[in-house]
């Protein structure tokens, strides 16, 4: 990232501004609360879709924009979240669901934090792109010669969690009950990466993303904030596979390679990487896109495949980007 | 046990030619241009796909066989020529992420376009006739076509040999990849050495599209196990050689073959055991790019 025009603009949003997108954030979550009551149950499963989709973009672009590094094999760890949520549930293990996902998004972080320690010091670039790829893989492989999570024909059928909670219990098992768990449950994810983004440990991350050397000269450990980095990462990744298997109710190998991989990149991508919400903003472009033009085979990939080439070549900075661009652009004109 | 041998020898050894015809652009283009271009695959596939659409199901002769082939090699490069003008060449100079992203974009572009074109049906292609037998070798049989395969690829590897290490067009290929500037202000045409290099990698995957696609079902996804592996080779042999990928890649189809015969069970998870080793003990892989290929 030598070009300067390619890095984040260090300015602030002013403060009407603020109090503008806060305003149209709660009344966004507002609405995404009461959609079971709005849309119809197949458009509420691609709202629930894009959640998820969101979280996983989120944790990606953790490692990309906020670290500088790519992982092209993140499904390996959604498939983590999800086969042992799936598993957990379909086979009844003693564990409340709560608990499931803790350990699920625990899995995520101990298997990144293996890989990191083998490979992320010795291996950058395009290196630990293609080792993430090929360990996502064989991960596949290893699922599907696995007769417990199902081989190649996926883990069907998994029944969706009933919280105990003393007294009374949570029932989720309906699709619009378990939908307002999802929401709150990503809210929640969405605003523990803000926090980690905008702590000590995100600038840390930036420092690194900016310049790895010049990290290291003012006494950053880089190569162990970097496997923090993957860690936080591939915990959030397994989450958001752990929140999908109750809301899809089944998992399959189709979530494990590496086209499944590229899922997170293109929604970073579309929606802008150098943005917190950008991620967001790319899983709703992707998600209708795909909505609008499911009647037209091949189209949705022209459309998206030629939308990122041109974001590439035109504006690397995605929808958002552009979008700020275009206000710099008209704010300064109006003054002038 | 000898049988076996014989028949993981030969299988081996064809996967490995099938991925060498993949790997070989993928990894020229990478040592000229240090792109690593996923979209590699995309345009392998197009390739099986126009040579299904020329040549038909079942191809009259050998010599037609591999006449559509070539024909294939010359649209993919085509393609290459175009892709070069108003994507690739615009990558020259920015960071390898956004090349990845990119490419990847581009490969999203063909699959929707082969999607468009072709819809989503299975097809299936012969052999040419001529191959399309078996012979005895010790007590077991291996069909023809599968010595073709070796051979092509043997061929195409003493080509790229020859080119890359005997004649002066593959000195001067070396000499952009080594430091394109300085063989700017020797008055080499450093531009049109990148642009030639592209189009040769496309017509290479054009080529390998139309060779391979017998015994495979052509659908959108015809390219994606071969990539896969051609990129794991460029990774072992070390980036951008030809030789380091040429041997990387019958390591790999000897392992895989291997695997597959021995342990059917846990089919296709040795070679990842092997890229494992790789990365971990030998990261610059098996021929480190020195600038040369």
């Amino acid at each position: 990232m030598t070009d300067a025009s390619w890095t984040r603009s260090g300015e602030a949003p002013s403060l009407t501004d603020q109090y503008l997108l806060s305003a149209f954030g709660a009344v966004l979550v507002v609405l995404l609360f009461f959609a079971p009551e709005l849309v119809n149950p197949g458009l509420l499963f691609i709202i629930g879709m894009t959640l998820i989709q969101s979280v996983f973009a989120l944790s990606w672009n953790l490692l990309f924009g906020y670290t500088g590094l790519a992982s092209f094999g993140h499904a390996g760890f959604y498939a983590i979240g999800a086969y042992f949520t799936g598993a957990s549930l379909r086979y009844g293990f003693p564990l409340p669901f709560v608990v499931t996902l803790l350990v699920a998004g625990i899995l995520g972080a101990l298997v990144a934090y293996v890989i990191g320690i083998v490979a992320l010091k010795r291996l950058t670039g395009i290196f630990l792109a293609v080792l993430t790829v090929a360990l996502t893989e064989a991960l596949g492989k290893i699922i599907g010669f696995t007769p417990a999570l199902g081989e190649q024909d996926g883990l069907g059928n998994i029944p969706r969690p009933v919280i105990n909670l003393g007294i009374t219990s949570l029932d989720l098992t309906h699709s619009n009950a378990y939908y307002r768990f999802l929401l709150i449950a990503c809210l929640l994810v969405i605003g523990g990466l803000w926090w980690v983004i905008h702590s000590r440990l995100g600038r840390t991350f930036r420092a690194i993303r900016e310049d790895a050397d010049r990290a290291r000269f003012i006494g950053i450990d880089v190569a162990r904030y970097r496997v923090i980095s993957f860690m936080i990462s591939g915990a959030t990744a397994a989450l958001a596979g752990a929140l999908s298997a109750p809301w899809t109710r089944i998992v399959t190998l189709d979530q494990v390679n590496w086209l499944a991989s590229t899922q997170p990149m293109l929604n970073s991508l579309l929606g802008g990487f150098t943005s917190f919400w950008g991620p967001v903003v790319g899983s709703v472009v992707f998600t209708s896109i795909n909505y609008w033009t499911r009647n037209y085979p091949g189209l949705s990939e022209m459309l998206v495949g030629g939308v990122l080439v041109v974001i590439i070549l035109v504006a690397p900075t995605g929808v958002l980007g552009i979008l700020g661009k275009l206000r710099t652009r008209l704010t300064r004109g109006g003054r002038a | 046990m000898i049988n076996q041998s014989v028949f993981v020898l030969f299988n081996g050894l064809a996967s490995g030619m099938a991925f060498f015809l993949v790997a070989a652009g993928l990894t020229w283009v990478f040592g000229i241009l240090k792109i690593l271009n996923l979209a590699h695959g995309a345009f392998f596939m197009l390739g099986a796909y126009i040579a299904y659409t020329i040549g038909g199901a079942s191809p009259g002769s050998l010599w037609a066989f591999i006449g559509v082939a070539l024909l294939a090699a010359i649209a993919i490069g085509m393609m290459g020529l175009v892709t070069d003008k108003f994507v690739l060449g615009r990558l020259r100079n920015v960071d390898y992420h956004y090349v990845l992203i990119a490419t990847f974009g581009l490969m999203l572009f063909c699959e929707g376009v082969a999607k468009a074109i072709w819809g989503s049906d299975y097809y299936s292609v012969m052999p040419p006739p001529e191959v399309d037998t078996a012979v005895k070798i010790g007590s077991s049989y291996i069909s023809l076509y599968t010595i073709l395969v070796i051979a092509i690829g043997l061929a195409a590897f003493a080509v790229l040999e020859l080119i890359m290490n005997r004649m002066w067009a593959g000195k001067i290929m070396r000499a952009v990849a080594n430091d394109p500037w300085m063989a700017g202000t020797i008055g080499i045409n450093v531009p049109m050495v990148l642009m030639l290099s592209v189009v040769a990698s496309f017509a290479l995957a054009g080529f390998a599209g139309g060779i391979l696609v017998p015994n495979q079902t052509l659908s959108v996804h015809v390219g994606s196990s071969f990539i896969l592996y051609a990129f794991l080779a460029v990774v072992i042999g070390g980036l951008g050689s030809i030789r380091g990928t040429f041997i990387a890649c019958i390591l790999l189809g000897l392992v895989e073959s291997a695997n597959a015969t021995f342990l059917p069970e846990y089919g296709g998870i040795a070679v990842y055991i092997l890229l494992a080793v790789f990365l971990v003990a030998r990261p610059q892989g098996l021929f480190p790019p020195q600038g040369a290929l």
